[in-house]
């Protein structure tokens, strides 16, 4: 897959911006940002229907930690139904490419999650809910639980609040769909391309590390 | 439950004994014979389920308390058997053989405060805390904060606010927080 001429990495072995500055919203309209006038070469277009066809194409891991995943429930069920916008859950990593980590994440999670993280299929995404991931939320003093999440794994799009309701996290997806249709929503690369950062981080937080290097 | 009470005494010996509700009472006993006591009411007076296995930190006192709610389905009355043990070398008898999920509690506990529970399985094997090398952290000589600032960073511009000393401020009356 030749996906080159999407937007280029931050530098090598510096910290991930995982709440990287949003573009500008566009209208949503078909294609991402607006028409260039001029048309764009068939790569460009090309990764430009793929990145439409993969923002209609989110299937969520059905996985929870921590109090944020009380709200996933209403939302995938008959209250706020996700699935009226084209996003489902599935029961296996193998199966899903969105990773949603509902908040605390104690260390013996974490390893769980990038055990699950790693076996997902990509091009695959983070929605990281709730203040806890952001900066430890109201257990950042807890011993048992990490304060940020993108040092240890790369995260999409964040969606603050403690605990955020449905209609955040509805909004959150569809800020999702617009990163990707943009070709914004680039985590898994960015976790890919600076593997060894991201590792460093997670053997010193992990400290009976027995996992293998990658779980493909 | 006085009657429960006072036949406890009889065969137990001195306890200490609060009922806190109609349905509810609080029995203390000494450790060694926590056990029998609780054998005693599973086989003989219909407490047979474990509702709960806990332990409390009196460092001051030097001790670990540990309780055991047991609960009646019939009356469905409820006693908590309390024992304090030492704080040194903290252990005490398991009731495993008597309620197979007291192996879970045990093995919790164990983690939690650091009692061991001789011949219990499942002892010392890692029930949250995964490769932890710091004393326990639900004693309360464990200090939380300077764990955290040691192992887990976060991010940064987080402000943090005391309680005690904000209060202190807000309300502008020291002896109101107690210390
Ligand atoms: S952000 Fe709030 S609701 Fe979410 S996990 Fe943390 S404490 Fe719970």
């Amino acid at each position: 897959m030749d996906d080159k001429i999407v937007k280029p990495e931050p530098p090598l072995g510096g910290p991930p911006q995982g709440s990287r500055p949003h573009a500008p919203v566009g209208d949503g309209c078909f294609l991402g940002e607006e028409m260039k006038p001029q048309a764009p070469s068939y790569k460009e277009a090309l990764a430009r229907i793929k990145n439409w066809f993969r923002a209609n194409s989110l299937w969520v891991m059905a996985y929870g930690t921590g109090c944020g995943a009380i709200e996933l429930r209403p939302l995938a069920t008959a209250r706020f139904d996700m699935e009226r916008l084209g996003i489902a859950m599935r029961p296996t990593p193998r199966q899903s490419n969105v990773l949603i980590v509902s908040g605390y994440l104690a260390v013996k999670s974490l390893k769980r999650v990038i055990r699950s993280y790693e076996q997902m299929p990509s091009p695959k995404w983070i929605v990281a809910l709730g203040s806890c991931t952001i900066n430890g939320g109201m257990y950042w003093d807890s011993y048992n639980t990490i304060n940020r999440l993108d040092l240890y794994l790369p995260v999409d799009v964040y969606i603050n609040g403690c605990m955020p309701r449905p209609e955040a996290l509805v909004a959150g997806f569809q800020e999702l769909m617009r990163r990707i249709k943009k070709g914004e929503a680039d985590g898994w690369r960015h976790y890919m391309e600076n593997l060894d950062w991201y590792k460093e981080n997670q053997k010193k937080i992990i400290t009976d590390w027995d996992l293998p290097e990658y779980n493909w | 439950m006085k009657e429960i009470l006072k036949e406890i005494e009889e065969r137990f010996g001195p306890i200490w004994e609060r009922v806190q509700r109609p349905k509810l009472a609080q029995v203390g006993i000494e450790p060694a014979k926590a056990v029998p006591l609780l054998t005693w009411l599973k086989e003989h007076r219909g407490y047979v389920t474990l509702v709960h296995l806990s332990a409390v930190d009196w460092i001051e006192q030097g001790e670990f308390q540990l309780t055991w709610l047991l609960g009646n389905p019939e009356t469905e009355e409820r006693l908590m058997i309390c024992s304090r043990i030492d704080r040194e070398n903290p252990a005490a008898e398991t009731v495993s053989g008597l309620w197979p999920q007291a192996v879970t509690y045990e093995q919790e506990i164990n983690e939690m405060f650091g009692v061991s529970f001789p011949g219990s399985p499942r002892q010392g094997v890692p029930f949250i805390l995964e490769g932890w090398k710091d004393i326990p952290p639900m004693r309360r000589d464990f200090d939380t904060v300077a764990f955290v600032e040691k192992h887990i960073p976060g991010r940064e511009g987080r402000k943090h606010i005391d309680t005690r000393t904000y209060i202190g401020e807000k309300f502008g009356e020291k002896g109101y927080l107690h210390d």
